[in-house]
């Protein structure tokens, strides 16, 4: 079975894949690479599987020249749709290769003038090589030959039709969100209530055990949601994702200067953030956190705080109560009386009645509770990522592993539609039984989640 | 040693008008802390060398200052060994260009200080009167005056910086020179010689570096492909190839293929030369010994010359002895 596989860059062609493949670099240090007939994909996925890129590039619009003949086995026709070539490549060979070479656009003597690539996979030549040629001006050519894994490669799943959240909004305008966001904040909380969206960064991470000074910052932005282009967000809604992931999409979206789609369902669902441009189709699958109260259906068992949008320090130790579940708030009060606050900032101090129209993002998960040695801990709870209970999978950020061995995964999610797996890219249709009643009770959504 | 009247004639003074010329060019040698310096009537000759395997070269030729003198000591007073003729001696490199920068070098100022320069003449010179004047030093271009004295064997260089009526005098110690072998270069057996704009050739190793490579292979020959120069590592390989387009390589004298590896990070210690200077002429003897000399045109207009040796990795079938005796190259001829 062998496969030829041959594509074409113009410059411009060169420094997209450049500015792709830096953007891939803050997922993952493997680029994994699909060849089909019509497309090339470019994607990876980061250590802890909660975060996915890729970038499908389209034959006709993307590329000067795109071929790709599949090696067919025995018994396969053309049009089987697992013709794919796969492959691991090292994303920093590919980034040397593609390096910043826009430069060359102006009036440098070497510049590149076209980039012509080809896999070398016969038996008779040294195989696993991807081959970049940059043919440059006075017939300089510069030769890549880098070391691929021939590897099956996993894309991530995403459920188009239960994600009844969408927003569009400008890339430059969510670029210009980022530049806010502290250096050392690590969660990316999106919400909205009363006609305006509210993003807002913070840790949970607490720099210096007692120093409630140094706890780093947390900073909100909020803004009316006739700024989005589009806007259908349940309202309440509270979903995190991770600063750094957003960080590196909406780098990379602005400088398409494109608009960014976020498709979401609820907290511990994956999020997709997508949008194409010049024949590059761009997706993100990211792991969500949160807890899904049922937004303004079901009241939150903890009571509402009120808080500033703007910039403010937030003593972590006072939310306990926030997010620990009924069942424990009691306990917990008894034995931890919170330290004083100034009322403004004391969260606990708030009457239970009163609703607030901007309450502030969820509290920290219990991942880095400072209190956690006070509250005896429940193994059902499931609020740390660790305590997740992996058999019972069902909606969840799941992987096409490989298009041949549908029956692998079948085997692993018993009452799923096999045939829709095959298709990382087709809708998925889901299975409505397993999906979670809004009423539940936290504890008992299971964390779906490879 | 140095007897009385010696201190007022000084075994070598010269002074410069650009401190920075002097410092782009020995910047480009920096590649080891301590150079050979030797004095000669045509000028100051620096050289540094690793390992014996890599060798670099910056002659500061007498036409670079406004004012050379060398009084060689006579004969037959101390010991009389050739040292006498030429006197050298071992300096810190890295202390010598921190000197020379020490009013700074950049770009940037020198622009500052032209703008100023016209908005001197702007308002007026003559109201200003004095330094301000058209024979200001800047106007003249001799911003940064730099005087080198070097009193007698065993004294320190004596440096002395002067800009806008800052004086700054540095004293350098001087070491023991040790005895240093040239690299040779069989000039009449050279097997390669090409000439090509130094940027290009900088462009290519800095091509190569993305394979993390610890060799350098360098193939020329006489049918495609002509010149390439390739390197390989864990994440791949890359090769850049160049035609004999004449346009390319403005020298291509390559009578058969020639194929030599060299330590990569030896050649791009060169890369300072490389990015600085206009052409560079790339030769290799029988025995595989690489010469690289770079012509760098300085901002007045005057040429010089920076080289580089290099010795080759032992190839499978022969051997890589030195054995002759070469002494300074001119490819450019």
């Amino acid at each position: 079975m062998m496969h030829t596989l041959s594509f074409t860059l113009t410059l411009k062609g060169v420094v997209r894949i450049h500015d792709a493949v830096l953007c891939l670099a803050k997922f993952s240090e493997v680029v994994s690479l699909e060849a089909r007939r019509d497309k090339l994909v470019l994607t990876a996925l980061n250590s802890s599987k909660s975060a996915y890129a890729s970038f499908s590039l389209d034959k006709s619009v993307f590329f000067d020249k795109y071929n790709f003949n599949p090696g067919l086995s025995k018994g396969q026709t053309p049009e089987d749709a697992e013709s794919r070539f796969t492959c691991h490549l090292y994303n920093k060979a590919l980034l040397s290769v593609f390096k910043g070479r826009l430069g060359d656009v102006k009036d440098k003597d070497t510049a590149v003038e076209r980039c012509e690539c080809h896999i070398q996979e016969r038996p008779d030549k040294t195989e696993c090589r991807l081959i970049v040629k940059m043919v440059c001006r006075h017939g300089v050519i510069k030769t890549y030959k880098l070391t691929y894994e021939s590897v099956e490669v996993m894309h991530a799943l995403f459920n188009k039709n239960a994600a009844n959240n969408t927003w569009t909004i400008s890339a430059s305008t969510l670029r210009s969100f980022a530049e806010y966001f502290g250096a050392n904040t690590e969660q990316l909380d999106i919400s909205s209530a009363n006609g305006r969206a509210t993003f807002t960064s913070y840790t949970e991470k607490v720099v210096n055990g007692q120093d409630v000074l140094k706890q780093p910052l947390q900073t909100s932005i909020t803004i009316d949601n006739l700024d989005f282009e589009d806007f259908a967000v349940e309202e309440q809604l509270h979903i995190g994702i991770s600063v750094k992931d957003f960080k590196a999409i909406v780098t990379h979206a602005e400088t398409l200067k494109t608009s960014i789609t976020a498709l979401y369902s609820f907290p511990t669902q994956p999020m997709q953030l997508s949008y194409c441009e010049y024949g590059m189709q761009c997706e993100f699958t990211l792991m969500t956190i949160g807890d899904y109260r049922g937004g303004s259906v079901t009241p939150a068992p903890a009571p509402v705080r009120q808080m500033s949008a703007a910039p403010a320090e937030r003593p972590q130790p006072l939310q306990s109560t926030a997010q620990i579940p009924p069942v424990t708030t009691l306990q917990k009060s008894t034995t931890m009386p919170p330290p004083s606050e100034p009322a403004s900032r004391s969260f606990t101090r708030e009457p239970q009645s009163q609703r607030i129209q901007r309450p502030s993002p969820p509290p920290p998960k219990a991942s880095l509770d400072p209190e956690s040695l006070f509250i005896p801990i429940d193994e059902d709870e499931d609020r740390v990522w660790g305590e997740r209970n992996y058999d019972d999978e069902r909606d969840m950020l799941g992987w096409d592993a490989s298009a041949n061995n549908a029956s692998d995964l079948d085997g692993m999610r018993k009452g799923t539609a096999s045939s829709s797996r095959l298709e990382p890219y087709r809708p998925w249709q889901e299975d409505l039984s397993s999906r979670i009643a809004p009423t539940q009770r936290i504890s008992d959504i299971k964390t779906l989640f490879d | 040693m140095a007897s009385t009247n010696e201190i007022t004639t000084p075994l070598f003074s010269a002074v410069s008008g650009s401190a920075r010329q002097l410092f782009q060019l020995l910047r480009c040698i920096n590649f080891v802390s301590k150079a050979q310096v030797r004095i000669t009537k045509e000028g100051l000759r620096f050289t540094v060398e690793e390992s014996q395997v890599m060798q670099g070269v910056v002659v500061l030729d007498k036409a670079l200052f406004t004012a050379y003198t060398y009084a060689p000591p006579a004969p037959n007073e101390d010991e009389d060994e050739e040292d006498a003729e030429s006197p050298s001696f071992q300096i810190s490199l890295s202390s010598l260009l921190e000197t020379l920068q020490i009013f700074g070098i950049n770009d940037v100022k020198d622009r500052w200080s032209n703008r100023e320069i016209g908005h001197n003449g702007m308002n007026g010179f003559s109201a200003r009167g004095g330094s301000a004047g058209v024979f200001e030093n800047r106007v003249l271009g001799m911003n940064g005056i730099c005087r080198l004295n070097y009193a007698a064997i065993g004294e320190p260089l004596c440096i002395i910086l002067e800009e806008t009526g800052v004086t700054t005098t540095c004293e350098l110690v001087t070491y023991e020179p040790e005895y240093q072998e040239d690299i040779p270069l069989q000039k009449d057996a050279i097997a390669q010689k090409i000439i090509m704009r130094a940027s290009w050739l900088h462009d290519a190793i800095n091509e190569l570096s993305s394979t993390s490579p610890t060799r350098l292979t360098i193939v020329s020959s006489p049918t495609a492909p002509y010149f390439t120069l390739s390197s390989s590592g864990p994440l791949g390989s890359a090769t850049v190839e160049f035609t004999n387009d004449p346009q390319l390589l403005e020298t291509f004298q390559v009578p058969r293929r020639t194929a030599n590896t060299y330590k990569y990070t030896l050649i791009k210690g060169a890369s300072r030369a490389m990015a600085l200077a206009t052409k560079v002429s790339i030769r290799s003897d029988e025995q595989g010994v690489l010469s690289l000399q770079f012509m760098i045109e300085a901002d007045g207009g005057g040429i010089s010359f920076v080289d580089f040796r290099f010795v080759p990795f032992i190839t499978e079938d022969g051997e890589g002895d030195e054995e002759s005796e070469i002494g300074e190259a001119e490819g450019f001829r």
